[in-house]
């Protein structure tokens, strides 16, 4: 199956449409890619344990065509690369003519796979067109998860050299730059910026609700997606009014060492996936801190959640997700929430990365119906939701912008769109940005916002402003 | 044509029923084995959504999702017949009886005949989505066509041996057929996609894996980039 000619081997960023799933590696790579490809590969085999997956998977793999209904992409595009298990395949083949005896015996018969550039040109495509969205697994009556292939094969290309440059040059100054995280957010900036959430706070509620820096010995240690710090105001004001209000404002602090919980290596990249969590946990050991608290951000949640324990060991520090705190902080009665302030038509868009293993979808679901009158589901959700279209990182490519309109978030836009909602709750910055493009891409009369955004509105705090008059204040803000 | 038979009855079926076993249990073995090595991992997996998934894909009743109704519809009714048949056939049994020293309880013929036939049809029903539906032909390789192809091999030659009007050949080769053609698909099961039958609840666990090892990215990057590697 030949493919379309790839910005790889092309080098222009003009987007045809045969090239919208095109993505544009970081440096002109020299040198033979099936040798530098096959030498990565050998190296992570080596290392990293991926050989019983790959050897369970090659002896699994059951071609039922079953995941074709659960992946967004595939609906979309009908393309057979598209299908979870054909790319899966791509990658086993391989394995199993590269790295397997009876792939060798076979070769020698002039049977099997071998790899070529095209083939690596075709490996690169499908990988990165993927959302990574996990929800392909849940359709597979053997679980397979696809999208683990995917990662294991962009880890592959991009110790090969191989990847999308705008995720390289993030993770170089977030593992290696000054500023120490992907926004090039200089600490100084930090301050400011967090001075002035704490003027309008102040502004809003009446109450000097602070966003403590550096303070040793807290119990929670808080990160967030750092771009939040540029473009979700509401979000973090809402986070740190919840836990003002839930008693708990001397008991976290955010760490001036390092604030960025993105984890690009989640989607693509073991060793930067390794990294990024040890910075976490320096800045919390720096801080003496207790555990670590993730702002509205899905990746970095699971990454956190999942890895923290890994790499940290027996005594690695706990992990939550702001989601999770508000709940259990609402459950336990520690803060209130006004019914009669949210009366738009809210919907709630479940970010894979919470969702997929049935990890974060009712504990949002019970803040919101706490004080949503009006709450609505899209179909499917919760576990079985569709990606935002933006997912395994393609939200940080400007350059997928087109494929991610037309393509990977066109079932979401429709989804949503049937909700008739007029607000979109999700707490996550990836999928907040792309479902920001979509609704204007696809002029949905809806607006994106972050959970936290609208507990800030509803918030009741003793000695604070009415939760109405503040939602007055904030609908002049808004104009 | 008695010798033969013979041979097919005892040794044959007796060596190739063993291949099957030995091989199933090297498959299962080869995930012990990576479970012993993953045990560590193992006790932060979400054993319930994992044994939920497991479990609700054994009969998947539950994952009549729009697209895959009449897949999931034929594909049980294939299965019931395929696991059911070999084992609970009166005359199966009796041969469980003689090879294994076991008693099984028994499918009355009409029971076994109409279980026979129906996944015999959703056999060929498989055959033909994978042959005539694009996104599964796609992915569909020769062993694919081969495996259904092996798997109703038996069925449709046990069921003309057992009624006579619709056997076209004589008893005693048709039963050659049977056993051949059984003996055959026993081998093969342990070195193709059939093996899901043991494998298929603890592929879930691949989960785990999505948990690398500690050091083993820092090791690679060395590898490949020197021990100055910088991203
Ligand atoms: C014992 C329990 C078994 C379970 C739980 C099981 C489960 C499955 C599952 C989940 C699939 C996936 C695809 C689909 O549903 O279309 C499948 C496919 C298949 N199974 Fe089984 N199976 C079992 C036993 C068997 C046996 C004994 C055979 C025959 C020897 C068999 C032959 C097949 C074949 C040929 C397919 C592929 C159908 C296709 O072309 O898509 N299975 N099985
Ligand atoms: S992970 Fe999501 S986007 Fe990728 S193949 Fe699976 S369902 Fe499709």
């Amino acid at each position: 199956m030949a493919i379309p000619e790839s910005a790889l081997s092309q080098g222009s960023p003009k987007v045809k449409p045969e090239s919208w799933y095109s993505f544009h590696v970081d440096e002109a790579p020299a040198g033979d890619r099936v040798e530098r490809f096959l030498a990565a590969f050998a190296a992570i085999l080596h290392y990293g344990g991926y050989r019983g997956l790959l050897d369970t998977y090659v002896a699994a793999l059951g071609r039922c065509s079953r995941c074709t209904v659960s992946c967004p992409i595939y609906q979309v595009t009908g393309d057979p690369r598209d299908i979870p298990c054909y790319r899966t395949h791509l990658l086993l083949d391989v394995y199993k003519r590269h790295f397997s005896l009876s792939g060798w015996v076979r070769s020698r018969f002039g049977h099997g796979r071998e790899l070529t550039e095209e083939l690596v040109d075709e490996l690169a495509e499908t990988v990165w067109r993927c959302n990574a969205c996990r929800r392909c697994s849940l359709e597979c009556p053997l679980g397979i998860d696809h999208a683990l292939l995917v990662h294991l094969g962009r880890y592959i290309l991009s110790m090969a050299r191989i990847a999308p440059k705008a995720l390289q040059v993030s993770v170089r100054e977030q593992l290696e730059g000054k500023t120490r995280n992907t926004s090039k957010l200089p600490r100084a900036a930090l301050i400011s910026n967090l001075e002035f959430l704490e003027e309008e706070l102040e502004e809003l509620l009446g109450l000097p609700v602070r966003f403590p820096v550096d303070q040793p010995g807290r119990d929670m240690v808080f990160f967030c997606a750092v771009s939040d710090y540029l473009m979700e105001a509401d979000t973090l004001m809402g986070n740190a009014a919840v836990l003002f209000a839930a008693g708990d404002a001397e008991r976290w602090t955010i760490g001036s060492g390092n604030f960025d919980a993105i984890n690009y290596g989640l989607f693509y990249n073991d060793w930067h996936l390794e990294r990024i969590i040890g910075r976490l946990m320096e800045e919390v050991l720096r801080l003496d801190g207790r555990s670590i608290l993730i702002g509205e951000c899905g990746h970095a949640s699971r990454s956190a959640k999942e890895y923290v324990p890994v790499f940290g060991g027996d005594g690695a520090y706990p992990v939550q997700s702001i989601t999770e705190y508000t709940y259990r902080c609402l459950q336990a009665g520690r803060i209130t929430l006004d019914g009669r302030v949210i009366t738009e038509r809210v919907t709630y868009h479940d970010p894979c990365n919470m969702a997929r293993s049935g990890w974060i979808v009712d504990q949002p679901r019970a803040v919101l119906k706490s004080f949503v009158k009006n709450f609505v589901e899209m179909e499917p959700h919760g576990r079985a939701n569709y990606c935002c279209g933006g997912g395994g990182g393609l939200v940080s490519l400007d350059e997928t912008h087109e494929y991610r309109m037309e393509v990977a978030g066109r079932l979401k836009a429709e989804q949503l769109r049937q909700t008739r909602a007029n607000i979109c709750v999700a707490p996550c910055a990836n999928c907040k940005k792309q479902l920001k493009e979509l609704v204007e891409h696809y002029q949905i009369p809806c607006r994106v916002v972050g959970l936290h955004d609208l507990i800030l509105q509803a918030l009741v705090i003793p000695g604070a402003t009415d939760p109405r008059q503040r939602r007055e204040y904030m609908a002049t803000q808004l104009e | 044509m008695d010798a033969w038979l013979e041979l097919a009855r005892g040794p044959l079926f007796a060596a190739t029923f063993l291949v099957m076993v030995l091989g199933l249990v090297r498959q299962l073995g080869m995930q012990a084995v990576q479970l012993v090595r993953r045990r560590h991992l193992l006790r932060r997996a979400r054993w319930r959504v994992i044994l939920g998934d497991a479990f609700s894909w054994s009969l998947p009743l539950g994952h009549l999702v729009r697209g895959t109704v009449v897949l999931t519809v034929v594909s049980i009714l294939f299965h019931l017949g395929v696991v059911l048949v070999p084992l609970l056939l009166a005359d199966h049994i009796a041969m469980w009886e003689r090879l294994l020293g076991v008693t099984l309880p028994k499918l009355s013929v009409g029971v076994a005949d109409l279980l026979t036939i129906v996944a015999i049809a959703c056999a060929l029903l498989l055959l033909a989505y994978r042959t005539l539906v694009p996104r599964a032909r796609a992915l569909s390789r020769p062993r694919d066509y081969l495996a259904l192809v092996l798997v109703v091999m038996p069925m449709v030659s046990g069921y003309l041996a057992a009624h006579p009007a619709w056997n076209p050949l004589p008893w005693q080769m048709m039963m050659l057929v049977h056993l051949l053609s059984a003996e055959l698909l026993f081998v093969v099961i342990p070195f193709s996609k059939l093996s899901h039958m043991v494998l298929f609840p603890l592929e879930r666990l691949s989960q785990t894996y999505w948990q690398v090892q500690p050091g083993a990215g820092e090791r690679v990057a060395q590898a490949l980039l020197g021990e100055e590697a910088r991203v």
